[in-house]
């Protein structure tokens, strides 16, 4: 079968859909994705498993009860369609099942780093003003989080008993949703309707929130599951937490393939060699992670003694894949193909590389896939009317696709700055990406870097700006910036420059106090102090030239 | 994994639990929250994947053992009691 995407005023292209079953029947939204109707109907059995975390298998018929009753509890609790709920539960199959619910409410789903300060966290939250949190936090955590939210309705699944924090309106715990008679699957929302906000911490520390709507998520899903061919007999590691893009593939495209997800519990994931054990004791098929992990897997892991042989994709993506490192990857899962994925969260995703033995010197994005369509141009020049660049000339890439984000949330001026119309394609909206890339002579694009100060560290987006400015509030730095060092074939370290007053730093103090206010992998690796930083001729501090002389070789 | 040359251990066993407490509130913690021997240091978001690498470190230092990757599982690593009774069971070098 073959379905029409279109966008922009008038241009559409086919995507295939001939090899897999479950999709043959398409949902209009993301709500219909978990419909035991469409699952049956493609030829998947409801009493399969669904989703898994290790502790406990839900069947796809008891994953959609336990969605609908979730469902219910919400809309009992006041939640109506276009309203936010915030998401912070740590992974487990209660997670899988809180973000469909969500969906099947017709609400917005808003995901929580349950991991992450409460203030950050806090931060994140009151800027999407959820009505409702669903959460498995401690009391520690849950008092703070929801004085700052003042939720109208809190639910927490894993707990039996109502929380002795944290009410501040309605309250509902896992009695509530065991209760409930289950809402079923309804695919007639408004495909263009909001579906959930992934946010990014912005340039100036101020959360940035990513808008996908039922549509975007659903054309992402669709190509995921045409390009890797997924199908109901693969069974995929869910390994990214669920404010990370990410997982929308476990999310979205694994129920469109009727595939089943094991979720990959946080504690699991801090050791290398639980996640080889489970991942082998479980047969997972499908794996999709961020280059670190997999490097952790490799060096730690012990994949020696353990039986990988079910494993027939391994994507990777959010940062580069040092080659040795991919190489030596390779050859302990030879059956397995590989799959460097490239796109920023506000499209999930828009290019593939399949690298093949043996490995050039840097691995490249690839090319577009079947969902988008791609234009390099000259990165000196305002998106809309700059010049198409030459093949080999490094230039800014811009991204057409289905799979494109609405907006950002309550950002129109961000949005305006980041979708763009060109004057040589009237009607097609382009996300100008800030990257910098160069198409090779045989076709594929390399990733060069950034046009601004956005970096990534294990995966995750940076703004190096959020950063300087958390250190210039530590008591006795002067002056700050952070730069990155990237080791040969090594992970990127943040060194953080600062200028003291008076007395020597307290490095570890300093650092401490960073650990509790940014996210970890936004913690700077090392702080060294110095007499004075390298300034530009306007006075702002160099960068570039603190990069340097903090970084030798 | 046996060492003649490796310096002795420079935490006495009695000391290890109160001492690597000490050390993770003050380097490896996320946030602020008091640890106990049974404390949860993983589902609470005290330690993050980098921070079970630097515990290891600070063991395999202070108490002069070799720790196996392959015995950096949850099942060793999920309170300081479990750390404490996972190095008991090392040789020193």
């Amino acid at each position: 079968m073959v379905v029409e995407f279109t966008y922009g005023a008038d241009r559409g292209y086919a995507c295939q859909f001939v090899s897999v079953s479950a999709a043959a029947r398409a949902p209009h939204t993301i709500a219909g994705l978990v419909d035991p109707a469409r699952l049956a109907a493609g030829g998947v059995s409801l009493d399969g498993p669904a989703v898994a975390d290790g502790a406990r298998t839900l069947s796809w018929s008891e994953y959609d009860q336990r969605i609908g009753q979730l469902a219910t509890v919400l809309r009992d609790g006041g939640v109506r369609p276009g309203d936010r709920v915030a998401i912070h539960l740590t992974k487990s199959v209660d997670s899988f099942c809180a973000v469909h619910a969500v969906i099947r409410a017709g609400a917005v789903m808003v995901p929580l780093d349950p991991l992450a300060p409460v203030a950050a966290v806090a931060a994140v939250a009151a800027d999407a003003a959820p009505v409702a949190l669903v959460s498995d936090a401690r009391n520690a955590v849950l008092g703070p989080l929801t004085d700052a939210l003042r939720p109208s309705l809190l639910v927490t699944p894993t707990s039996d008993d109502p929380p002795t924090a944290g009410a501040h309106g309605h309250v509902a715990s896992a009695a509530a949703i065991e209760a409930a008679s289950p809402t079923v699957a309804d695919d007639g929302l408004n495909p263009h309707s909001p579906a959930y906000i992934i946010y990014t911490s912005g340039s100036t520390g101020r959360p940035k929130g990513i808008v996908h709507t039922h549509a975007s998520a659903l054309a992402y899903a669709r190509a995921a599951v045409d390009l890797y061919e997924l199908r109901p007999s693969d069974h995929h590691a869910n390994i990214a937490p669920l404010h990370f893009d990410q997982s929308t593939f476990e999310l979205y495209a694994a129920p469109l393939a009727g595939a089943s997800v094991l979720v990959v519990p946080d504690a699991v994931m801090r050791f290398p060699a639980s996640l080889a054990q489970l991942a082998a004791e479980q047969r997972v098929t499908v794996w999709y992670s961020v280059p670190y992990l997999l490097t952790q897997l490799l060096e730690r892991g012990g994949l020696d003694e353990r039986d990988l042989s079910s494993l027939r994709w391994v994507l990777f993506g959010g940062e580069a894949f040092p080659p040795t490192s991919l190489a030596a990857l390779m050859q302990h899962i030879p059956q397995a193909r590989f799959s460097n994925v490239y796109g920023p969260a506000e499209v999930n995703q828009c290019t593939h590389f399949e690298p093949r033995q043996p490995l050039d010197d840097a691995v490249p994005i690839g090319a577009a896939w079947a969902a988008a369509e791609l234009v390099v141009v000259s990165p000196h020049e305002p998106s809309g009317e700059a010049a198409v660049v030459a093949d080999g000339e490094a230039g800014q890439l811009l991204v057409a696709s289905p799979t494109m984000m609405s907006g950002y949330w309550q950002r129109e001026d961000l949005t305006r700055a980041a979708i763009v119309e060109r004057t040589d394609s009237p009607g097609v909206r382009w996300y100008a990406t800030g990257d910098l890339v160069r198409r090779r002579v045989d076709g594929e694009l390399e990733f060069l870097g950034r046009s601004d100060n956005q970096v990534k560290v294990r995966g995750h987006r940076i703004e190096l700006e959020a950063v300087d400015a958390a250190l210039l509030d530590q008591p006795g730095v002067r002056a700050a910036t952070v730069v990155v060092e990237r080791p040969e074939g090594g992970e990127h370290r943040l060194i953080a420059a600062v200028v003291v007053d008076g007395e020597a730093l307290d490095d570890r103090a300093t650092l401490g106090a960073l650990r509790r206010r940014l996210p970890s992998y936004a913690v700077p690796s090392e702080i060294r102090s110095v007499p004075s930083l390298p300034r530009t001729g306007t006075g702002k501090v160099d960068r570039n030239a603190a990069a340097a002389m903090l970084i030798t070789g | 994994m046996e060492r003649t040359d490796a310096p002795a251990a420079s935490t006495e066993p009695a000391d290890l639990t109160p001492n690597l407490i000490a050390f993770i509130e003050s380097d490896v913690a996320l946030h602020d929250e008091p640890i106990e021997g049974a404390t949860d240091l993983l589902l609470t978001g005290l330690v993050d994947s980098l921070g079970v690498v630097v515990i290891v470190d600070w063991l395999e230092h202070e108490c002069a053992v070799t720790i196996d990757p392959a015995d950096v599982i949850l099942d060793h690593f999920q309170t300081v009691d479990q750390m404490v009774a996972f190095v008991d069971t090392l040789t020193p070098r």
